[in-house]
């Protein structure tokens, strides 16, 4: 084998050498391609498994944590929630519909192959400037797949997040959360258990969509081009998705499967190698069995990502009656071979064995690598010089800035209603959903920080917890656990793995304090175009619960002249990020000051304060205060004719970043009481004003409401077009 | 006696768990599930065909889905002066049965409308007799192709029967810029001539609950067993 096909699959000739090594002979082009599927970033992790390994991945309430399709935890009484993050950036860029599409298909298969019914869905997606006809292409696009794929399957789109920044210019991101309910005794895993259980296919025939690297394929292994050139990203079926989900979850509530895993990254290779090495088994597989939508080689078929498919082991009993139920939902079924004690991963194809490899080899020795990696410069102190603002000049800078402005253009465009049990949706401090018959409420928030992050990796990822942690708190959701999608430029620079090594410990720091382990997740890296790298975009999704769905927090206002009180503490202007920059203040990133560090403490008991007041049915309504500062999130609170009056020190304050903060409207009968519990519990609020009607008024300074509402409501239709 | 329903699930329905919950809370009586491929419906007074993507909106959003065979015995059911809701793709699917007149074409934006709308009762009839004329509903809407369209001779047909059930309005219940998706005449929804068959885009089954965006959903099925 030479050199030239050993790089092309993206292995390193030392990779090479140690599997030569261990076999002592040499490789089918099958094998190779195996190891190619397994042994890449995506599915091995080699950068960064040394550093995930530090994060917390347990407490009481966590039934999986990361290594199987998806993380569960427990919300009592048997509910399960399982959940999971993951990013489909690359497919993205190259055909936005298809990209985005397949990744929410991804996701909702990770969720109901654990035997979970997926009950929401939430976005993160990230763009470059939309002054450009590329971006523009692409949010269309993105969006487009996203809502078509969720839409159709029925799935409600609870929340998420969409970001506008240059450094996404060639490289955007589009990561998917889903959720999923499940009892917990009846929980799905990919681990088979029967020496002799036989593997059988289950959904979407395999053609030659998402084969890994096109180019590769057809420069080495094809002579007819025209058919290789199809494009390598995979294409979604919702409606093949949604039969194959009936179907599964059916088949696994009749008892008649032991274990299933659905067919993601590196196809039926990476599925058949995860089983084996789970159970501690062998496998044994026919590839003449697969069901082909076209002539495929055994190399092809082991490489193709086409969607919509599932592997599961059955006992040999049970092949009529699953046969029966999978007529029912229209899905092709074919049994392709069977778990063996061997511990081997072996393949053939027309009676010749065309893959025999150890399991150990592909899974246990797996590259891992420490890279070499740079801590952030200490920076200056500086004060920056703000006299040149003032309120009209500040509210303009965020009123016409996509990142501040409502997203009704996205959201619109997804079905979040969809089951009927949707209680918060998109637009809100946190998307939430009821457990069907039941009164639980399960909330959610997706976040990043990128700007903080680039500044101090590690303080900036506190402060994205922080924030998806405030977003449930002001909803009144108790946060409970975490998946993450680690989004980064190439680790080979090593200022990048720097940014992965810090905010992993960050990440690691404040999931520990805040008692929110991490439970799934995902890393994407290489995420730059030449000299462009992204800014660090490590994505959380935090997941919480509330038992009583009435005791939730709106996040609007409820009534006419109920007090507004802040919680929390401004950053002030020189520590702001996203107020120096987007007032326009300084852009470059070696001129900011360092992050404050993150008051947990004070978040930890500001946080526990509302959820004691929300219980108490002494709040009327809350929101967190994040990028925009006081100003934006009383923007939010807004409701048809409930504007506000407020009366502030400094106007420049409203529009910075805080630590803990919320706004809290109290309705006035209940103001005493309100007070005194945080005097007693210690926690320093500052009175801001009242909810009044059709009236948006800044220290006396009255602003016509409508036109006001009208900038935050429409200005993103107006920006984009 | 009590009141019995049912809810057809054909491949790709996605809102019939709704229908069926919406039908249980609210009517209290016998709620069946039928399966596409029944070929009987059992004795029942209303029917309702759900909402989703019915064989994932191939060829046309509910055109396979009129073929089924579980379709004659609807068809046999309405024919009989037996209640028929069809909800957003059930519409569509109504349409394309001929059961009910004119089209549902994509939205006038081209692009899929999630979001909440307003709606007002236009001509009386069984589904909405408990609305008063001046009342605005708000109700979910959830679709790509919502956009009601027929020909001029059918839409005068509509107007002189007065057939028309729901037409969309704003919050304040004025028509004018209350149209979302392009239908003509701000039309939500639709009867036959018996005004035993509804056909609407927006969904009661989302609006009912106490968590829901208001609880006017709740009306049609009120009307109904009023």
């Amino acid at each position: 084998m030479n050199d030239e096909i050993i790089l092309q699959h993206g292995l390193t000739l030392d990779e090479f050498k140690v599997i030569k090594d261990y076999l002592k002979r040499d490789l089918t082009i099958e094998e190779l391609g195996i190891f190619s599927a397994m042994w890449n970033e995506h599915c091995c992790y080699k950068t960064s498994k040394k550093w995930l390994k530090k994060l917390p991945t347990s407490n009481e309430i966590v039934i999986q944590g990361p290594g199987e399709n998806a993380g569960i935890i427990d919300v009592k009484d048997n509910d399960g929630i399982a959940f999971k993050i993951e990013s489909h950036n690359h497919p993205s860029y190259i055909e936005p519909f298809n990209g985005a599409a397949t990744g929410v298909g991804g996701i909702l298969r990770d969720i109901f192959t654990m035997g979970a019914r997926p009950i929401a869905t939430l976005d993160s997606i990230r763009f470059g400037e939309i002054s450009t006809d590329k971006t523009n292409y692409l949010l269309n696009g993105v969006v487009h797949g996203i809502g078509h794929y969720g839409n159709c399957i029925g799935i409600p789109n609870i929340g998420g997040e969409c970001e506008f920044d240059q450094t996404y210019d060639y490289n955007n991101l589009v990561n998917a959360m889903a959720i999923g309910h499940v009892k917990n005794d009846s929980i799905f895993y990919s681990k088979p258990k029967t020496i002799g259980g036989l593997i059988v296919y289950i959904g979407s025939k395999t053609g030659k969509d998402g084969i890994h690297g096109a180019s590769m394929a057809s420069d080495v292994f094809s002579e007819d081009d025209e058919d290789e050139k199809r494009p390598s990203v995979q294409v979604g079926d919702p409606f093949m998705e949604k039969l194959l989900m009936e179907g599964c979850l059916e088949l696994m509530s009749s008892g008649l499967i032991e274990s299933m895993q659905d067919m993601g990254a590196a196809g039926i290779t990476s599925s058949s190698v995860e089983m084996a090495s789970k159970g501690n088994v062998g496998v044994h597989i026919n590839l003449d069995k697969v069901p082909l939508r076209q002539p495929l080689t055994p190399y092809e078929i082991l490489l193709s990502e086409s969607q919509e498919r599932m592997l599961a082991v059955i006992e040999r009993d049970n092949n009529e009656k699953i046969k029966e139920i999978l007529k029912k939902w229209q899905i092709d079924y074919e049994v392709i071979g069977e778990i063996t004690n061997t511990k081997r991963v072996v393949f053939s194809s027309n009676e010749k064995i065309v893959v025999d490899l150890p399991v150990d080899i592909i899974v246990d020795d797996a590259p891992e690598y420490d890279r070499e990696f740079s801590l952030p410069k200490k920076r200056k102190q500086r004060n920056f010089d703000t006299s040149k603002l003032n309120i009209e000049k500040m509210i303009s800078n965020y009123m016409n800035n996509l990142n501040y402005l409502d997203k009704s253009w996205v959201y619109n465009q997804y079905d979040s209603t969809v089951m009927g049990d949707t209680i918060k949706e998109p637009g809100q401090s946190a998307g939430v959903v009821k457990i069907h018959n039941s009164e639980k409420a399960i909330g959610a928030s997706t976040d990043c920080n990128p700007l903080y992050i680039r500044i101090n990796p590690e303080k900036g990822m506190m402060y994205t917890v922080l924030e998806a942690y405030r977003n449930l708190i002001a909803s009144n959701i108790k946060p409970m656990a975490i998946t993450n999608n680690l989004n980064f430029a190439s680790p080979l620079d090593p200022n990048i793995m720097g940014e992965i090594v810090l905010s992993i410990s960050g990440l690691s720091d404040i999931a520990k304090n805040l008692d929110t382990p991490i439970v799934s997740g995902n890393v994407s890296l290489y995420n730059q175009t030449n000299d462009r790298p992204i800014n660090p975009t490590p994505v959380i999704g935090m997941v919480g619960c509330n038992s009583n769905w009435k005791k939730l927090l709106q996040n609007k206002f409820i009534k006419e002249n109920d007090e507004l009180i802040i919680l929390g503490k401004s950053l002030d202007s020189d520590f702001s990020p996203y107020f120096l920059q987007d007032q326009k203040i300084t852009s470059s990133i070696c001129e900011f000051n360092e992050l404050l560090a993150p008051d947990i403490d004070l978040e930890i008991k500001t946080a526990k304060f509302i959820q004691k007041a929300a219980e108490k049915d002494l709040i009327q309504s809350s929101n967190d205060i994040s990028r925009g500062g006081i100003f934006m999130s009383l923007i939010k609170m807004t409701q048809k004719n409930l504007g506000f009056s407020i009366e502030v020190n400094d106007e420049k304050d409203i529009f910075c970043e805080y630590s803990a903060g919320y706004i809290l409207a109290i309705d006035q009968k209940n103001k005493e009481e309100v007070f005194s519990i945080l005097n007693k519990d210690q926690i320093d609020f500052l009175s801001l004003g009242q909810v009044k009607l059709n009236t948006f008024e800044i220290n006396s300074k009255k602003f016509n409401y409508s036109d006001m509402l009208n900038m935050y409501y429409k200005n993103f239709y107006k920006l984009i077009n | 006696m009590s009141f019995k329903s049912a809810v057809i699930t054909f491949p790709g329905s996605n809102c019939d768990r709704d229908a069926l919950t919406y039908l249980k809370d609210l009517t209290h009586g016998e709620v069946f599930n039928i399966w596409h491929e029944e070929s009987s419906l059992p004795n029942v007074d209303l029917v309702i065909l759900p909402g989703g993507f019915s064989f994932g909106d191939y060829l046309r959003s509910g055109a396979m889905a009129s073929k089924s065979n579980i379709i004659h015995d609807v068809i046999d059911h309405a024919n009989n002066g037996g209640y028929l809701l069809g909800i957003c793709n059930g519409f569509q699917i109504l349409t394309e049965i001929g059961l009910l007149k004119g089209a549902l074409i994509q939205n006038k934006s081209i692009k899929f409308l999630g979001k909440d709308c307003y709606i007002k009762k236009k001509f009386d009839n069984k589904f909405n007799c408990n609305i008063k004329d001046t009342e605005v509903l708000q109700i979910p809407v959830a679709h790509n192709e919502g956009n009601f369209y027929c020909d001029q001779e059918t839409l005068s047909y509509l107007q002189n029967e007065e057939l028309i059930a729901f037409e969309y309005c704003r919050g304040e219940g004025s028509i004018d810029d209350g149209n979302i998706n392009g239908s003509l005449d701000n039309i939500a929804g639709i009867t036959n001539k018996n005004r035993n068959i509804l056909g609407m885009m927006p969904h009661p089954e989302r609006a009912y609950q106490d968590f829901h965006v208001s609880k006017d959903g709740k009306k049609i099925i009120e009307s109904i067993l009023s």
